[in-house]
């Protein structure tokens, strides 16, 4: 029945479907001719661009920098999609489109060495970075760091932004015993007093990025560095390194308490908003929370420059740039973006409450918006300081350059281990400082035969 | 006789005649299985070999061959010696700590109560529940600001606020923390495996045994255990493939920490061949894992085998 059916019943013979298929695959054929006049300024409007960056700690910098790319689409009529993904699956997706050969048209990557491993597949920015250079001044050593290529002068990525780590503290605290945290010196002692009255030192040792940044940012203060300025050899078995080893250890024992062993990034954020913490090291974003939550404790909450060290005062620093993929669809369209969002870069310094700071001299002249005179804070000059964390702050690498060899050792979490180690009598600071140094060569040794 | 034509549909026949062939109806049946086993775990398997005797990095894509280069260089890494030890003690660990957790949570759920089917249904969320979410939730009990474990240890009067443990943050007790976190997302596994067991035991052996005398531990570990133990054996091979390769507990929770002490070979691969672009040492870590999956894979199949015989 089924197949065999009633000869009445059908609706379609062997001629009408010919017939049909014929006429629909005429008018297919034709359409483009006929139909090209009406539609070429439709196909130039299909043109897209897709983004992709980590989501940003400042949860409006986001909000701001969707519309800002929408607005930008629609005056150039380019579909323009954003993503955005947790800090810790950026290098995961990176390696999935490089892999893939296919992905977004501009990467916003987060991590100093990415630039640099990722170099055969980004498109030489020097054009760019020079153009920026003459409308906004000298790029920073932060921004050399992550996207100069030294041996052929290209740039592998625009330098976006770094993330600044100043010191908070609870100034009430402080000005009870006299003190005030501008040295690490100070702090041991300053930090031992307030621990005895409940209101310990708050600086992780454990796995994550705040030890990993504030760590090395101690290293280079007392002098100590994992490589040299070539960013050729190791240099970390110094007798600096094991006076900074040193350090760790006597402030655990004297100004922290061993909960600092398993924070994570958000841990000293909330020890800091709890009231117990009398100081951590941090983005503002910890102060910017304490704002929203609690007034009283966010006036009391003072920013500070980073202790200084015997040797110098700096500080890590974490940092974000785009790259163009040469697999991209669209490179011409993420160039101009790029072009346009150079362009307005103190809106996006606005936009993330002066949390992203510039890699390029004059992009947001001084005095800096919010920073420089900040209504929600008291003072409003509480955060003035920060204008110029440019001297003051460094990224993996230093004083070398950032590259894939750097990058490992600080995702191996080597440096948190050679401090935790010593401070937690593991291992004594010089045995510490040795196990750390013969990974670190290894790392080297292992690049340097890719390289 | 264009009906009588159109009455015997010939070419649906030999499709029907073809798929009454056993062999031919199998084949097809399972191809899609093999297929996806060739393509997303055959094909992955060859290329991690690979890389792993390559100097393949994401800076530079080289397929040049090393040799056993990558493998020397691992394990000449003190850190990566610890790692492979954190491994099994994770592994086998959580495993027995699931296995016990489950065999008693089988003996509960077998007995008849009120709201055994809820309980039964509540009972697998661990399972079902997405690991980051559940991780997530581990985290914060084990905080060590917020811990609601330390909260109710020391509302308890068990221990002071100083004398809390520092469950993430002290190396063995960062181990058992991890470990308690797998056993309680392998259990649920474990309580069907066991219930399925316990219920095939056919009831006159059962019978027989309590009218020879036999008490409940002794039909316990004498009567149904060595009677379920192939199909527990099973379920025991699955729990160890996916812990000796899982990395997300670790990944969510500790990040390795404190100094690597909850450091497996999963987060390690995956922090050196894809977050740091090594990608052939981080084959290389990986790979650690197949011959000893291999041997627990084959010893226990060979286990089942002789039992089942």
């Amino acid at each position: 029945m089924g197949s065999g059916g009633n000869k009445n019943n059908r609706s379609v013979t062997r001629r009408s479907f010919l017939k049909a298929s014929g006429a629909i695959g005429g008018a297919a054929g034709l359409a483009p001719v006929l139909s090209a006049p009406f539609v070429s300024r439709a196909v130039a409007d299909n043109k897209s661009l897709s983004i992709v960056q980590w989501s940003h700690f400042v949860p409006a910098y986001d909000t701001w920098f969707d519309k800002f790319a929408k607005d930008w689409g629609d005056k150039n009529k380019i579909a323009v999609t954003v993503d955005h993904v947790p800090v810790q699956d950026v290098p995961a997706r990176a390696a999935a489109e490089v892999s893939a050969q296919s992905g977004h048209d501009l990467f916003g990557f987060n991590g100093s060495g990415g630039a640099h491993l990722y170099r055969k597949f980004f498109i030489n920015l020097a054009d760019l970075v020079k153009e920026t250079e003459k409308k906004f001044g000298q790029v920073t050593t932060i921004g050399k760091q992550l996207g100069y290529n030294a041996d052929d002068g290209s740039w592998s990525a625009f330098p976006d932004f770094y993330i600044n780590f100043p010191g908070m503290y609870q100034k009430s605290l402080w000005d009870g015993i006299g003190m005030k945290p501008d040295t690490w010196d100070n702090l041991r002692i300053g930090g031992a007093k307030l621990k005895a009255k409940g209101k310990p030192v708050g600086i992780s040792l454990g796995h994550s990025n705040d030890p990993s940044t504030t760590w090395r940012g101690l290293l280079w203060s007392y002098g100590g560095a994992i490589q040299d300025a070539a960013g050729k050899k190791v240099v970390l078995d110094s007798k600096e390194a094991i006076e900074a080893a040193k350090f760790v250890a006597a402030l655990y024992k004297e100004a922290m308490t061993p909960e600092v062993l398993s924070w994570n990034d958000s841990s000293n954020n909330q020890y800091l908003a709890s009231g117990v913490a009398s100081y951590i090291v941090n983005p503002i974003s910890a102060y910017r929370t304490i704002q929203q939550s609690n007034k009283k404790l966010a006036d009391d909450i003072f920013v500070i420059e980073p202790p200084k060290g015997p040797a110098k005062q700096i500080m890590g620093a974490a940092s974000e740039f785009y790259g163009i993929w040469k697999f991209a669809k669209n490179k011409e369209a993420a160039l101009e973006f790029l072009k346009y969002y150079r362009d307005h870069w103190p809106e996006a310094f606005k936009a993330s409450e002066g949390y992203n700071n510039p890699c390029f001299a004059n992009l947001v002249p001084k005095p800096m918006p919010i920073l420089a005179n900040d209504p929600t804070s008291t003072p409003p000059t509480k955060m003035a300081i920060l204008q110029d964390s440019d001297k003051w702050s460094a990224i993996p690498g230093y004083p070398g350059p950032a590259t894939p060899a750097t990058d490992e050792i600080y995702y191996a979490f080597i440096l948190n281990d050679m401090m935790t180690k010593t401070a937690t009598g593991q291992s004594s600071a010089e045995d510490s400082v040795k196990m750390a140094t013969q990974r670190c060569e290894a790392i080297f040794r292992k690049w340097a035969r890719r390289t | 006789m264009v009906a009588i034509a159109d009455s015997v549909p010939k070419p649906v026949a030999r499709f029907r005649f073809i798929l009454d062939r056993r062999n031919v109806l199998g084949s097809i049946m399972i191809a899609p299985a093999i297929l996806y086993v060739l393509l997303l775990v055959g094909v992955p398997f060859l290329m991690a070999v690979y890389y792993s005797l390559s100097a393949y990095t994401i800076y530079d894509p080289s397929w040049s061959f090393v040799g056993l280069a990558n493998f020397e260089d691992v394990v000449q890494d003190p850190v990566f010696q610890q790692t492979l030890y954190n491994t099994f003690i994770f592994t086998f660990g959580s495993q027995m700590l699931g296995l016990i957790l489950g065999k008693f949570g089988a003996l509960v759920l077998l007995r008849p109560f009120p709201g055994r089917k809820f309980v039964r249904a509540l009972v697998i969320l661990p399972w079902a529940v997405p690991i980051a979410l559940a991780t997530v939730a581990w985290q914060w009990m084990f905080d060590s600001l917020y811990s609601v474990i330390n909260w109710t240890l020391i509302a308890l009067g068990v221990v002071t606020r100083s004398q809390a443990p520092n469950w993430l943050g002290t190396p063995h007790l960062a181990m058992l923390s991890v470990i308690v976190v797998n056993a309680w997302r392998f259990f649920p596994f474990a309580i069907v495996i066991f219930l399925a067991g316990i219920t095939a035991v056919p009831q006159d052996v059962l019978d027989a045994a309590t009218v020879d005398g036999a008490g409940f531990w002794r039909r316990n570990y004498q009567i149904i255990m060595p009677m379920i133990l192939p199909i527990v054996a099973i379920g025991l091979v699955f729990g160890i493939v996916f812990t000796f390769t899982d990395l997300s507990i670790v990944f969510l929770m500790t990040m390795g920490g404190p100094v690597g002490a909850t450091s497996v070979l999963g987060f390690a691969g995956f922090q050196t061949g894809i977050v740091s672009g090594d990608v052939s040492h981080g084959a290389a870590i990986s790979l650690f894992m197949l011959p000893v999956l291999f041997i627990v894979v084959v010893a226990m199949l060979r286990f089942i085998r002789r039992r089942e015989v």
